[in-house]
This record gives C-alpha cells, structure tokens and sequence, in this order.
C-alpha cells in the first residue's frame, strides 16, 4: 500500500521571479520587495484579485529595528485581500516553510493562489549588525565565548572530520561544485570570478577551523516570489508546473550547543524522511538536489541525513565528482550559497527558484537533462529549523 | 559589542554564577529522571520536573568538538585571535560551551581531556576548561 497522502487541488510552483544576487546600494529592503513583485507580476498573467494569499518574511531582520509586519505592510500596497496573510520566520528556512503553508491550504482548499516573497539585504558586519547577529547565540552560555556562525557551523564539521575521516579536500570539494555550477548561471554573483579549484580553497584565509574563506556562502542583496497555486491554475500560467509533491518540517535544538548531535543534522533527517514518506519516494528518485550550504560541511552532512549515501560517506560523494554538472547527483545547480550568493534575509528562496526551473524544464544552461523530481532541502537559524520539498514534473 | 560579552545573570543561572565566583562549576541534577543539565533553567527539559537541585561538578571533561576562530566577532576577542571556541562532554553528561585556554591551538584534538579552570571577567568568573595536565 503506497503510504503517499495525495493532496488534493494539485498545489504546485506556478510561476517564479528572482532579481540577480547583487548590491542595490540605493534600494531599501521595501524597494527591493517593490523591485521584485512589479517585475514579476508584469511578466505574470495575475491580477490582485487572483491572489488570496501572501507569506513573506520580517523586513531588516538583522537591522536595528526589524519590521514584523511585513504582510500588511507589503499586502497593502498590492491591494490585496487575503484568505492568508502572515509574517513568518524561520531563518533559511522561512521559505520552504512558506511553500508547505501555501500547498496545504491550497489542499485544503482554502487558497488557490498564495505569493511567497522575500527581498533582503546581507547584514553589514558593523556593530549594529554584530550586535543583531549576536542574538542567536546564548547570552550567558555562549555568547562570552567568542562565537561566530561560521564557528558554530565548523563545530559540526570537526566532529564530522573526527568521526568519519571526513577532510578539508572532501568539504572544498563542495565549494568547487557550487562554482562549476555558478558558471552556468547567467545571474550568479561569484560567476566572473571563475572556477577555482580545491587548492585555491584551502588557500583561503582561515575563518574558523576547518572553514576557510571559501568554504563560506558569499553575502550579497537580493529577493525573490514564488508563485503557488492549485494545479489547474499552475498548468494555465506555465505549461510544466513544479508540483508539490513531498514536504517535510522539523525543528530541533535552539541553541547549536544545545543540538542533539553535531555529526548528524538531526532535522535534516526527520524533515527527510518525512518529505519521502509523503511523497512515496526514495532518494533513488530524485534527479536534482538542492541543500541549504551556508558552510560547504553543510551538504555534505545532510546528503548522509537525507540518504544519498550512509553516514560518514558524505566527503567521498562530494568529492566523487558526482555532485558536479555532468554527475547523476547535481547538486545545488544554481551555484549554491556559496557562488550564486547569500542574499540575507532572502536566503532560501533561490534554491526553491532553482528546484522549480529545473523540474519545468526552464534552467537554460544548467539544465539538468532528466530533472523529474528535485528534493530542496533548507535549514535555518543554527540548523534548528528545517523544510524539505520535493518537486516533481508530475503531480 | 566592542567588548568581551559580560553574561547578565538571570533568576534561574544565579547560583551557577556564584558558585562559578568561588572556583565552582555547578549542575542542576533532575531527580525526576536522575540526569544532569546544563545550560541552567527552572525545569528540566526532558521531564518538565522541577525537581531540580545544584550539584557540584567535577570540573573533567573532554573536547566534542571545536573550531579554531581566526575571525574574531568583535574587538574583545581580536587579540585573542585565534581562539579556539568548543563544547565540552563533561563528565556529568551534558555538553556546555567554551574556550579551551592554556594550551597551543593546534594541539587541541576531539576525545582530548580537559578540566575546568575559571577565567575573570568583570565582575563574574567564567567556566573555562583547559588541557589536563599529566
């Protein structure tokens, strides 16, 4: 008996828009939302009364003063009235969690059409920005500590490194997919600089043992929507929709000194499993990945969490040349965080994009030739929170 | 953020941070479910018990995990830099955060034995740990 839970109405990715990861000096984070949503919706057969739903993210997390309101800021001067309308956050993983929102009350049959959108800006490092990011960390049990989120991260690389002989070559492997893929992606932002190689990786300045500067997703500004509708809509604005499949949610630890394992990624799994589990699928099955890389360790712990290959086997996949353009297991086909860039509060949307231009069949020159079913998996905050989806050309 | 961070002692940590004043890591010990936690709270986590009581510690552990931090987050830990930032396994059973000092960066190992030593700052002393001297 297939243990599948169809949901009905078909939801599905219809349409997507992204501005090129940059720097927009002279846009603020609301201008670049206003950036985004005017060029899409003029390239979208949509008008407002098609739309009854929106989920965006707080404005300016990382700013001084964050704007929480975000949906009725933004549903405001669409004209919008809403089924659905909510402000939501959930770090990198904001995004994921939004498109699972939408497909159930599109299931549901609350929603029809529900607006995932997102614009921000890389928090500068200065003070203000310093003292913002600082919020994620303890204040008495590791903030006096010196942490630093690539540091946090790295904790989970070295004990990775110590259990399973994972190495430095095997996670700058990671980053030199991300830029062989980057360079066929007319809009990533690392695209100029060229492919580099494992050495010019661990070349790079240190951050924090073992992540060198390389190993690191690269700030920039950005945003993004992505449309989700019911099948029949999707089918109507594009042809191939990206069908929502499989979904999987879940949280674990706040505090990453707090987390349950730092060899595992303890939500990648669950929200894995439970992502196949809907979608009465296999990793067999997906032909394109997309995972969250803030730090290049990161792939490689949630492909072993996800079940591309068993635990501790992670570093030899990625250095396989398996993840690469050409390999059965492309990965992160837009770059990744790491080359196409890492566009602050907007980060995760670019790989839910991808996921969905490549099951559409519209990746241009990186398009995966069989691309049938994506999985994007997106963690946010110190890894606590997790969304896995899993696009498919059929519903 | 210039500065070191000095920890704002809450209703719930008081005790770990006077104990820490007098040279003493404590633990609360659940006697509902007879397991140690850190970091400090008003009930336990596992069992929502708040039968919580403060146990010294032994001060041993050993290194989980670590990073060697060549970037520093702000100016009070430049000169530091590089630090190494790691989680302790403590004895006890639980992991807590920090900084293993006293010893050459690059000599630091997961599994290594450490024990806590206590580092002033401001007007608190904070649990550190170092390598165990033979």
């Amino acid at each position: 008996m297939s243990a599948r839970r169809h949901l009905r109405n078909e939801p599905a990715i219809a349409a997507v828009f992204e501005l090129p990861p940059g720097r927009y000096p002279e846009l603020s984070t609301l201008d670049l939302y206003r950036e985004v949503l005017s060029r899409a919706l003029a390239a979208w057969p949509l008008k407002a009364r098609d739309i009854d739903g929106l989920l965006v993210p707080p404005a300016d997390m990382a700013g001084d003063r964050p704007d929480i309101l975000m949906h009725e800021r933004f549903g405001d001067e669409l004209g919008l009235r809403t089924v659905l309308s909510e402000t939501m956050f959930a770090g990198g993983a904001s995004y994921g969690l939004m498109i699972q929102r939408a497909a159930l009350a599109i299931a549901d049959g609350r929603a029809a059409a529900v607006l995932c959108a997102g614009a921000g800006k890389f928090p500068r490092l200065d003070e203000a920005g310093r003292r913002s990011m600082s919020k994620i960390f303890h204040p008495q049990f590791e903030l006096p500590y010196g942490p630093t989120i690539p540091a946090m991260y790295a904790l989970l690389a070295t004990r990775h490194m110590a259990e399973y002989g994972t190495t430095p070559e095997q996670l700058a492997a990671v980053s030199v997919a991300a830029r062989a893929w980057a360079l066929r992606h007319p809009h990533a932002y690392m695209r100029s600089r060229g492919a580099i190689s494992v050495e010019d990786v661990l070349q790079s300045a240190l951050i924090a043992s073992p992540f060198h500067l390389l190993d690191c997703s690269v700030p920039c500004e950005g945003g993004g929507v992505i449309l989700v509708t019911t099948g029949e809509l999707a089918r109507r604005i594009s042809g191939q929709p990206a069908y929502i499949r499989g979904m999987g949610e879940f949280h674990s630890h706040g505090y990453q000194s707090q987390t349950d394992a730092f060899n595992i990624s303890v939500g990648t799994r669950e929200a894995g499993a439970q992502a196949f589990r809907s979608a009465d699928m296999t990793p067999d099955d997906i032909e394109v990945i997309e995972i969250y890389d803030a730090f290049s360790a990161m792939p490689i712990i949630c492909l072993e969490d996800l079940g591309f290959c068993r635990k501790g086997e992670g570093g030899a996949l990625a250095a396989s040349g398996r993840i690469l353009p050409g390999g059965d297991l492309p990965l992160n086909t837009y770059g990744g965080l790491l080359s196409y860039g890492h566009t602050g509060d907007a980060s995760g949307l670019s790989m839910i994009i991808e996921g969905a231009l490549q099951v559409m069949n519209r990746a241009g020159e990186r398009q995966v030739a069989k691309a049938g079913a994506a999985l994007v998996h997106c963690y946010g905050g110190m890894q606590a929170d997790h969304s896995t989806l899993i696009l498919s050309r059929e519903a | 953020m210039e500065a070191k961070p000095i920890p704002a002692i809450s209703a719930a940590s008081a005790p770990y941070w006077e104990a820490a004043a007098n040279g003493k890591l404590l633990l609360q010990y659940c006697d509902d479910c007879s397991r140690y936690l850190f970091y400090p709270r008003s009930w336990c986590p596992h069992c929502y018990g708040g039968a919580l009581e403060w146990r010294t510690a032994s001060g041993r552990g050993a290194v989980h995990t670590y990073s060697v931090v060549h970037a520093a987050p702000c100016v009070g830990f430049e000169a530091d830099a590089p630090y190494v930032a790691a989680v302790i396994d403590l004895q006890e059973g639980p992991r807590m955060m920090a900084n293993i000092i006293g010893c050459a960066t690059e000599t630091v190992r997961v599994g290594m034995p450490v024990e806590g030593i206590f580092e002033a700052r401001g007007n608190i002393h904070l649990p550190q740990f170092r390598p165990v001297t033979a």
